[in-house]
């Protein structure tokens, strides 16, 4: 029995820098993973290589039993696959709605069909009052959730979120907990790339954490926290006072 | 059709003042009229010129916008479509007697894959790369149809018989041709409308806004382009066999000229990018403008027309930057009175 999403052995370099090196780790169906590191462990570009948007130099990636290494991004969000950017990349010229409805159309093929569950996804994430919006007027927050919708709204089975979270309110960041909470009940598989480690801590069934594109851990929330390995990474080594 | 607007719940369906994207207004059916009347009405022959003219040139505008405006494909090569379209329509009529009535969809079917190809060429280039080498594009037909005299009569240019026959689409009237481009004009005006309320019109959109995004979705960006380029340089093919059965006479100096290229996209820029009405717009300013301006001191005062023509174009870019059209949906939402 194949796992829902490997990773294996993967490598990516950019010139002579090795951004992400060896990564192996499998995701199950119905998890909802946390991938943690410091700043540039190689996370989004562990991202991009699953997304389809870099291949990788080395290493495969199999989703439900085939090799989807290599795939354009395009073939990778019809077999199942949505993403959030780091950086939202809404549409600019289109409204709220008309920016969910493109990713609508991967699963509803007529323009009224994609506008009807772009709106239900909308109204998922607490954006019901804004479809006519225009995006420019749209807050880093607002912005965040749109990303999450736009990759909802594909239907998928697998969701790679991209620290959905920075810049939200406290309040914001709890509405959304619970919402991605949620997802793997909904029959969404989710792998998730968070800073705001309370969030992630106290969602994921799982953690993945790497550093400096290899991963140094895995494990429950409580016991990564404990990890020599992983306090040595975000802080470095214990200092002795005495 | 019954088109709703989802978003104004207070709000009866109701049937727009302005344009409005993806619905007709009241705003297109009354220019619609007056171009109709313009068509039929006994006026001089050299004022139907610059109607007509004003009507070949909307729809060339709009066929433009489909890559331009819509897709983001800023082309500075749109005339060498033009030269295609209408190079094989007038081909296929003086060597080989086949009528312009088939040869002006043939002509646009060679001008679309011209299109395609055009597009898959510069599949990697953005920004100014990407228009630099439609410009080189164009260039290179235009010095292969020179050289090509066998076919193209090289620079001496190729001649239609000025014999009235609506066979082969050559007419004695003005009005006549006043109505084959009002009729070209309203088509690729049906054509936008339809592409900018389709879900191949949103993908366009979506490449152009933003191009990883779009590939995340599902959307193949290339596919896209090149589809977007097809139609619009098959668009513009149609076009220039219509002004070949007007005008009698085609030379690469002209048909596939950059000023023509450069006019093809200033006049969607000037009425508005990325709108149906826009171009139309923007033709119907531009044309008369520059023609009338020809006609009163091309003689008198040489070049002076061209310097009037500059100063118009400096005023609308400065104070309406979204174009015409922009300025008409800043009209719509002006509240005077409260």
């Amino acid at each position: 029995m194949s796992a829902f999403l490997e990773i294996r052995k993967v490598s990516r370099a950019f010139n002579s820098t090795m951004a992400v090196k060896d990564v192996s780790f499998v995701v199950e169906k119905g998890e909802l993973l946390g991938l943690m590191g410091p700043n540039g462990a190689g996370k989004s570009t562990l991202f991009n290589l699953i997304a389809g948007v870099l291949p990788p130099t080395s290493g495969e990636i199999i989703f439900e039993g085939k090799p989807i290494t290599g795939c354009k991004s395009y073939d990778v969000a019809r077999i199942g696959i949505a993403r959030t950017f780091q950086i939202p990349k809404p549409y600019r010229q289109l409204s709220v709605v008309e920016n969910v409805m493109l990713s609508a159309f991967l699963r509803e093929k007529s323009v009224a069909g994609a506008r009807s569950l772009a709106e239900a996804t909308l109204a998922d994430v607490g954006l019901a009052d804004y479809f006519g919006t225009p995006v420019s007027s749209l807050t880093v927050g607002l912005l965040k959730r749109l990303e999450v919708a736009r990759a909802l709204a594909m239907r998928p089975k697998l969701v790679l979120f991209d620290e959905i979270m920075a810049g939200l309110t406290p309040t914001e960041v709890g509405t959304m907990t619970k919402f991605v909470a949620s997802l793997p009940a909904r029959g969404i598989t989710v792998v998730w790339v968070e800073h705001v480690l309370y969030a992630i801590m106290k969602t994921a069934t799982r953690m993945v954490v790497i550093n400096r594109g290899e991963v140094i851990a895995g494990g429950a929330p409580a016991a990564i926290a404990r990890d020599p390995a992983v306090v040595k990474a975000y802080l470095g080594e214990e200092m002795n006072l005495a | 059709m019954v088109v709703t607007d989802a978003y104004s719940p207070g709000e009866p369906t109701r049937f727009p003042i302005l344009p409005e994207r993806g619905r007709l207004s009241w705003f297109e059916l009354v220019l619609l009229l007056i171009c109709i009347g313009l068509a039929v009405a006994n006026i001089p022959s050299s004022l139907r010129d610059v109607i007509l003219l004003s009507f070949l040139f909307g729809g060339l505008a709009l066929a433009w916008n489909i890559a331009g405006g819509y897709a983001g494909l800023i082309s500075f090569g749109h005339a060498a479509f033009f030269g295609v379209g209408s190079y094989t329509s007038t081909i296929l009529l003086v060597h080989y007697g086949i009528t312009p009535w088939i040869g002006i969809w043939i002509g646009g079917a060679i001008a679309g894959l011209f299109g395609a190809v055009l597009a898959l060429i510069c599949a990697r280039l953005r920004g100014p790369f990407f228009i630099l080498s439609t410009l080189a594009f164009a260039e290179v037909v235009r010095i292969g149809a020179l050289n090509w005299s066998s076919l193209t009569g090289g620079p001496e240019g190729l001649s239609i018989m000025p014999m009235p026959d609506p066979g082969s689409m050559v007419f004695a009237s003005k009005a006549t041709y006043a109505w084959l481009m009002l009729g070209y004009l309203v088509a690729v005006y049906a054509i936008t409308k339809a592409l900018e309320s389709s879900r191949f019109g949103y993908y366009l959109f979506a490449i152009r806004d933003n191009e990883d995004a779009a590939s995340a979705a599902g959307v193949n960006p290339l596919l896209g382009r090149t589809l977007a380029m097809a139609l619009s340089a098959a668009l513009t093919g149609v076009g220039g066999s219509l002004f070949a059965q007007y005008f009698l006479y085609l030379d690469p100096t002209y048909v596939i000229s950059p000023e023509l290229s450069f006019q093809f996209a200033l006049l969607p820029a000037v009425g508005g990018l990325g709108t149906a009405i826009g171009p139309v717009l923007g033709s119907f300013l531009i044309t008369p403008l520059s023609e009338l301006l020809r006609s009163y001191f091309g003689n008198s005062a040489a070049g002076l027309h061209l310097v009037i023509y500059s100063l118009a174009l400096v005023v609308v870019m400065l104070y309406f930057p979204s174009g015409l059209s922009g300025a008409l949906s800043k009209l719509a939402r002006w509240r005077p009175f409260s």
